[in-house]
This record gives C-alpha cells, structure tokens and sequence, in this order.
C-alpha cells in the first residue's frame, strides 16, 4: 500500500467518524441549547418552584410558572396509556407467536405494523371527530375532550411497539423450554403464562418501556383530544377530567409566545425537562435490552421483599377504597377476591385454558377491530372528498373550497430535503461505527448519543428548529428548517437499520475482498454496500414514511396554513399535508369534507411509501432463503 | 456480487431521477411570472377574512403571493418584530411594552365584537356581564344558577397567545384569572366546534364565527350583532389591527391600501366585522 492510497483511506475514514459525530453532538448540543435557553426561567423561580408549583398560569395577572400540574397529566396520560396497551398489547403478541396459524399470522401481524404507520394527526383527528363525541354520548358527560380520550388513543398509538417487541421476545425463548413443560404434563396455557411469557419477561418490559417513551413524547394526538386545561384531576383518578401534557402546552403555546419573555424561557424549560424524562426512559431501555442480549436476568427481587411489597400494595389499594368509596364496597370487593382465590383451585385446568384463550382471540379480534374502524371511518367519509380538483388545485376559504396541491407538494419536499440531509450521514455514521471501529469508549458514546435521538419527542425537534433555526439564525419559518428538523428526527433510524444491515452481511465476503488486495474502502464500497443495500432502503423507506406524516417538527418550523404558489425556495415556508389537517379539523369549521379527504390522501401516501418497504423486504428475505 | 451492485445501482439511479423530477415538477408549476411573496401572521381572528381579502387580491393580481398562517396575535408581534413575517394581524391594541424599542407601523382595519356562544338547545339566552364573570371564575358551575337546566357548565376558552382571550380576561373578567378548569383552545373555530359539540359548554369567540350550529347570549339583553357594535349598544368588542416593521413597501404596502379601500372595507362587513371607513 503506497503512501496516497493510505491518505485517502485515513480520509475517508475521518469522513465517516464526522458523520458518526454529527448525531451524537446533535444531541448534545439540543439538550444544551433548550437548558441554557431555559435558564432565565429557573432564576425566576428557581428549580424547585419550576417543577413542583402546580400553578402554570403564564399570562396570568400574576404570571405562575409551575409544571407539576403538566408533569403529573403527563405521568396519568402514560400511564392510563398503559394500564389499556399492555394487557392488550401482550394477549396479541402472544396469539400471534403462540396460537395463530401462519397464515392469519401473516396477515394479523402486518395489520398491527399499519397501526403504526397512521400519523398521529390523523390519530387526533379521528379522536376528536369520532372518539371524544363517543365518550361523551356513552358516558354521558358534558365533554369528551379528556385524560380518558387522551389515553385511550395513545394507547391505541402504543400497541405496535408493544406487540411488535414483545412478540419478538417471546419468540426467542428457546423451543426447549416450551417442550420440556409440555413434556412434562402442562396444559399450553400453562406452559404460556407459567413458562414462556416470565422466560420473555425482560423483552417484554423493553416493550413496554418503549411504547411508554413513545406515549410520553406524543403531542398531536394529545393535544387534540385532551382537553388542555392546566389541573390535575380532582380525585386523582377522574379520568374523564380534562389535562394538559407537557407536549401539549409546547405545541399548543409556542408559537404564539413572544420571545424574549419570561413565558417564553418556560416554555424551553418545559422541553428541558420533557427531554430529560424521555432520555432517563431510553437509557433505561437501552440498559434492559443490552443485559437482555448479554443473558442476565434484569431484576431478580427476594422472595420476602416481593410478599412485603405485594402485601403494602393491597393494603394501600383497600385504604383508597375504603376513603374515596366506603366500607361497603370495600367489602365486596375483599368478598370477590377471595372467592376467586378460592375457586381458583377447584376450577379445571381446561376450563382455565378455555377462559384464557377466550381472552386472547377477544383481545386480538378487539385490536384488528380498532384498526378497521379507524381506517374505515377515515375511508368512507374521506373518499367521496376525493376529486380531480381536490388533488389538483390550491385551497380557497381557509380550506373548505378548493384542494390540496401545495400541500401535497410540500410534504414532498420536505420530506425529499431531509432524506437527501440524513441518509448520506446516516449511513456514514453507521459505517464508521460498524466497519472502522472497535467496541470502544468512543463508540459506545457514539451508540448512546444515538439512541437518545431516537428518543427524542418529535417535538423537541420542533421547538430546537424554532429558537436555533428560525429565530437565532434568522432563517424564519422555512423550508430548509423544517428539512433539518426531519432529517435530525429520521437520522437515529437511519443508523440503525443501516448498521443491522451491514451486520448481515458475512464477515468471509469482507475477508475474502481484502484477501485478494482490496483495500478497506474498496472493500465496503464494492462488497459490503451493495450487499447491505436492500437493508439500508428498506430502513430509509421507513424513515420517508415516518417523515411524511410529522407534524410537531415542521408546525414551527417550515409551514403555513396556505400558500398559492409552489416554489422550491428553501427559505420560503410550504404547506404540508398533516399541518393542513391539522388546522382545518381545529380550527376550520364546516370543513368535515375536506378534513377526510385530506386524512384519506395523507394516509394513502404514508401506507404506500410503507407497502413498498414491506415489499422489499419481503423480496429480499426470500433471497436470502 | 454483479447481481448485487446492480441492485444499488437500481436504487441510486431511481433516487435520482425522483429528485430531478420533483425539482422539475416543483419548478414547471411555479414556472411564469416570479411571484412577489408576503407572509402575514397572527391573529386567528383576522385570518379568516385576511385569507379572503389575500384571494381576492391575488386573483386580481397574479404575480401576487400572500401566505397566511395563524397562531394568535402574540405571534402576530413577534412575527412582525422578528421579520419572520411581513405583516402582523392582531385582533387587539398594541400594548405599551410592544411598541417600545420598535418601529412598528399599527393599521386599524376594523372591529370586532366577542359574542359568548353555547349549544344551540341551551335555553339560557341572556346573561349579564356579572354572570359571565362568575361563570369563567367558577363561582356559577351550573346552568340551573343562571335559569337553565341542571347541567354542569363545561368552561372554554382560548389559549394565552389569543388576542381574543386577552381582550375577554381584561375587559369582562377585569383582568383576574378565569378558572383552572377552563378547557383551552387554539382558535376561534376550535372553540365553535367544541362548543357546538358539547350540551353544557360556554365559550367565546370573535362574532363572524357565531353560525346555526351555535347560540350566541345576548348581554343583558343587548343583542351579539354587528349593528349593535356599530351602534355602540354591544359593548363586547376590539380593534382588529395589522401592523409591519417600519413603514410596509411593495406587496405589503398595496395589500394594506386595499384591504382599507372600499372595496376591501366591503369584505370586511360581509365577514361581520364592523368597518372603520
């Protein structure tokens, strides 16, 4: 190797370490920008003050900047999220790697991915049109628009993480397991709820863990369902009491705050610290899922602690009874308790098994029916608003005459710009960290940096761009911010699905190369690349998709509500298709028509973009095989 | 491996001439006259009849493009101020703080009465400031109190940017704070549509977005109309205004002169608003 050649190497490979940097700084430098930009909030009232005065009231006559009440509505609506996805997300994931037929496997699982792939503006949508007048019809309160709505759809929201995660889990517990318990005489419901879901059991916390990440940093379909008043629930448990998340008051407030004020510092301290939940929640995650990988169990508790904990549960459980409803009921539910714990024995193990699987086919019929009522809902209404003119013109009337071209146009822009952004430093990052580098100190900061992007509320992105992008550099609201936003926000996916494919590709193909005088560039250049293509599309389609439907990163960043012309002038502002839906189906009235029609074409193009990755992949896997 | 880089190939080349052609497509519509751009921000208020003067306009004038976005008139200032807008639209005065330190140029455009609305099948009709003060505070939580039916009343209103919040909180609520429980909107049509959605709501929105799927409380007794604001009878009412960042020019400058020309006052009075010339 002459010395030139040994240049360009140690060229390219520092290429590839700057682009590996990018991601991690980026994050450093979010998470330094919002805090140092928050500070005058916290000298105004201190940490203390900031995080546990439940009173946030900004425009007040006393102005009162306290978070608690925003932090706890955060913490119920995640949590009611949760108290409705797991269970759910858990009898699908295991009808789906237990009892399901292949075939319904095949379709059932896909389905679930396409609940996924639904913006979440379309989300919120058919949670105001169609889930909040429900609630308020069926229960009969004066208003739907509350923590119960909201945490119905963010559950609805979680269960492709959750089931998708776990069911992968549970398929990697070792067929031994499942046979020995057979073997031994155990029914199949015994052996699932007694073997295979505790050997999945640090899998399937990850699961759930990430699916609480994605909850918690949810903002468009929350923002429209919940109502956004500042309270905590009065009993803590009202769960049809309106709340406001912290997600909430950043896209509800933000754009309408003058900067420089004392409202506007505690706004950024409210994405401070909103980021600063949802990186504690990735690092714990990342721990879970490394300790998974390296075999150790997560958490082993004693035997006494666990009855001590179990035992102060039921207690404090059977005290909140006791003072919110009485002796009564407290009664009766001790009665419930104990007749079932006594009739737990007598009852066959069949009949349990029947009840069990009973459960899981209602479980999952529930899930597959959501979806269709969803989709079915936006399709009916929405397809007869679809018109040559609607696809082909610009919006008159704030939206309600007219179509949606620019919108359409400016979604593809956007999301084109922060492909061609992310995608070449995407995959040099990705190179670097799995082709030139070791498991090092660096690396593994490198690692961490990225998986706290992907973390990142989408939000965040949003108000980042807003204070950096739009306001300090002066750019306004514009094209090119909200590219930078999305691209900052696919980037994380990006890396990963890169690295996964180019650790698919055999190490004799690289060794083979290098044998035969390759040098290293050339090597992955010629051999590894293209080989990891198919991986790295696939994970690069996924991210166009995840992009197209955004709309917390650009609403502050990139887009106006309506624009005649279509230019590709990065410093002038687009519409964009979940922006559009967003304000016609708040802000526009009697424009319902438009509203599904606009839901129906954003979904139309997310779902392709989707359907052309999956069938890549699918092609590809049968390659392989 | 020929297979494979071919593969990559395929998918190189088909990138590419996706960004050419969007670059291309982009650039054939646009293509023609180089359009003179504005933006205007602002008031949610004044969005909706800018947007129809802003159509109108372009349609007369096609080299003319005027974008609109929304977010409330504290946006609408800062907008102005921070020149990440042309034009400003505010649907109340300029405060004293804003003005000091800039240079921002106020056009009064017109007036704009706040009628406070309920579902269509409320029987209440009428109530006095007095009572609506004691609504928004929590101090009257039921529609029996004000001789309705034994309903809880579902308080809405607008977010903090709102111009229309600011004006409601100063002038009927005397500038105290309205109850926490008060569910918070980000524009008047969001506002319209949750309260005609909800049998116990009250909630306050500019007059031009009363329509039949609302009922809009007269003020003891004074009727929520336009003619009523003109006379000087409705009391509830503010000044629209569109400021710039020093004296406007070009599209800015002509955009302001016609939407203050009769025929844009016109507009304006076909929206329900109040003219000022």
């Amino acid at each position: 190797m002459n010395s030139i050649s040994g240049w360009k190497e140690t060229g390219i490979k520092s290429v590839w370490l700057i682009t590996a940097l990018i991601s991690a700084l980026s994050v450093v430098f979010i998470l330094g920008y919002l805090i140092i930009t928050s500070l005058p909030i916290f000298f105004e009232t201190g940490i203390f003050g900031f995080l546990f005065n439940t009173d946030w009231n900004p425009t007040g006559s006393t102005p009162s900047y306290g978070i608690a009440a925003l932090l706890v509505d955060t913490l119920l609506v995640t949590l009611g999220a949760m108290i409705f996805a797991v269970p759910l997300g858990l009898i699908c994931a295991v009808f789906l790697a237990y009892l399901a037929p292949r075939k319904i496997r095949d379709m059932v699982k896909p389905a679930i991915e396409l609940l996924a792939g639904i913006p979440s503006v379309v989300y919120g949508f058919f949670g105001m049109i169609v889930l909040c007048s429900l609630l308020q019809n069926v229960l009969d309160i004066p208003s739907g628009f509350s923590w119960l709505a909201a945490s119905l759809l963010l559950g609805i929201m979680a269960l492709p993480t959750i089931v998708s995660i776990s069911e992968d889990a549970l398929f990697a517990v070792p067929a031994d397991y499942k046979e020995a318990s057979l073997g031994l005489g155990a029914t199949k419901w015994q052996t699932i709820s007694r073997v295979l879901v505790p050997a999945a059991a640090s899998g399937i916390s990850a699961a759930v863990i990430l699916g609480m990440g994605r909850a918690i940093g949810e903002t468009m379909a929350v923002m429209m369902v919940a109502g956004n008043a500042a309270v905590i629930p009065s009993p803590l448990w009202d769960v049809l009491s309106p709340v406001r998340t912290l997600t909430a008051t950043l896209g509800i407030e933000l754009a309408e705050v003058a900067s420089g004020t004392m409202h506007y510092y505690a706004l950024f301290g409210v994405a401070a610290v909103l980021l600063a939940i949802t990186l504690v929640i990735n690092l714990i995650s990342t721990r879970i899922t490394s300790k998974i990988q390296s075999g150790r169990p997560i958490f082993s508790v004693p035997a006494p602690v666990k009855k001590i904990l179990i035992l102060s549960m039921v207690l404090l459980a059977a005290g909140v009874i006791l003072y919110e409803l009485g002796l009564i009921p407290l009664l009766i539910m001790t009665g419930v308790t104990a007749a079932f714990f006594l009739l737990k024995g007598k009852i066959s193990h069949k009949t349990t098994e029947h009840a069990a699987f009973g459960i899981i086919y209602g479980g999952t019929a529930l899930v597959i029916g959501i979806l269709v009522i969803i989709l079915g809902n936006i399709f009916i209404n929405g397809v007869p608003a679809i018109s040559w003119e609607f696809l082909t013109t610009a919006p008159r009337d704030l939206g309600r005459e007219g179509g949606i071209l620019p919108a359409i146009i400016g979604t593809l822009q956007l999301v084109g710009g922060a492909i061609l952004l992310a995608l070449p430093v995407g995959i040099g990052a990705a190179i670097y960290l799995r082709e030139y580098s070791r498991d090092n100190p660096l690396t593994r900061l490198l690692r961490i940096g990225n998986d706290l992007l992907s973390g990142t509320p989408s939000i965040v992105f949003g108000v980042f761009g807003f204070a950096f992008l739009v306001i300090f550099l002066g750019w306004g609201v514009c094209l090119l911010a909200g590219m930078i936003c999305l691209a900052l926000m696919i980037l994380p996916t990006i890396i990963k699905t890169t690295e996964e494919a180019l650790k698919s590709v055999p190490n004799s193909l690289r060794e083979a190369s290098l044998g035969l005088g390759a040098t290293k560039w050339q090597t992955i250049k010629n051999i590894v690349l293209p080989a990891a293509a198919p991986g790295i599309l696939t994970g690069t389609i996924l991210s166009i998709g995840r992009a197209a439907g955004e709309t917390a990163p650009i609403m502050f960043t990139a887009v106006v509500f309506s624009k005649r012309f279509i230019s590709m002038d990065l410093f002038e502002p687009v519409m964009s298709l979940p922006f559009h839906l967003y304000v016609l189906s708040t802000s526009v009235p009697d424009s319902e028509t438009q509203q599904y029609g606009t839901a129906v074409v954003l979904i139309c193009i997310v779902m392709a973009i989707y359907l052309v990755a999956i069938v890549i992949r699918k092609r590809f896997q049968r390659k392989l095989i | 491996m020929v297979m494979k880089s071919k593969t990559l190939k395929t998918v190189g080349v088909t990138t590419a001439i996706l960004v050419v052609l969007l670059v291309f497509a982009s650039g054939c519509i646009s293509s023609g006259e180089e359009p003179e751009t504005i933006t205007m921000s602002g008031s949610t208020t004044v969005l909706p009849v800018a947007q129809t003067v802003a159509e109108i306009y372009m349609d007369e004038h096609s080299s003319a493009d005027i974008q609109i976005s929304g977010g409330g008139s504290g946006v609408g200032v800062t907008a102005a101020k921070e020149g990440t807008a042309d034009i400003g639209m505010l649907s109340r005065a300029l405060k004293d703080s804003e003005k000091t330190g800039s240079n921002l140029s106020e056009y009064i455009i017109g007036r704009d009465g706040i009628a406070l609305i309920a579902y269509p099948a409320n029987p209440v009709s009428d109530l006095t400031l007095e009572q609506i003060k004691d609504i928004y505070q929590g101090k009257i939580t039921n529609w029996k109190e004000v001789g309705g039916a034994d309903m809880e009343i579902v308080l809405i209103g607008r977010d903090s940017a709102s111009g229309t919040r600011e004006f409601f909180t100063e002038y009927v609520l005397n500038k105290e704070d309205a109850a926490k429980t008060m569910q918070e909107y980000s524009s008047n049509g969001a506002v319209q549509t949750a309260v005609s959605q909800t049998p116990g709501a009250i909630g306050y929105v500019s007059l031009e977005y009363v329509d039949e799927s609302v009922k809009a409380f007269s003020i003891a007794g004074v009727k929520a109309t336009v003619e009523n604001v003109i006379n000087g009878t409705y009391k509830i009412n503010r000044p629209l205004l569109l400021i710039t960042n020093g004296e406007p020019t070009g599209l800015a400058k002509a955009f302001i002169e016609y939407i203050l020309s009769d025929a844009g006052q016109q507009i304006i009075a076909d929206n329900g608003f109040v003219p000022v010339a």
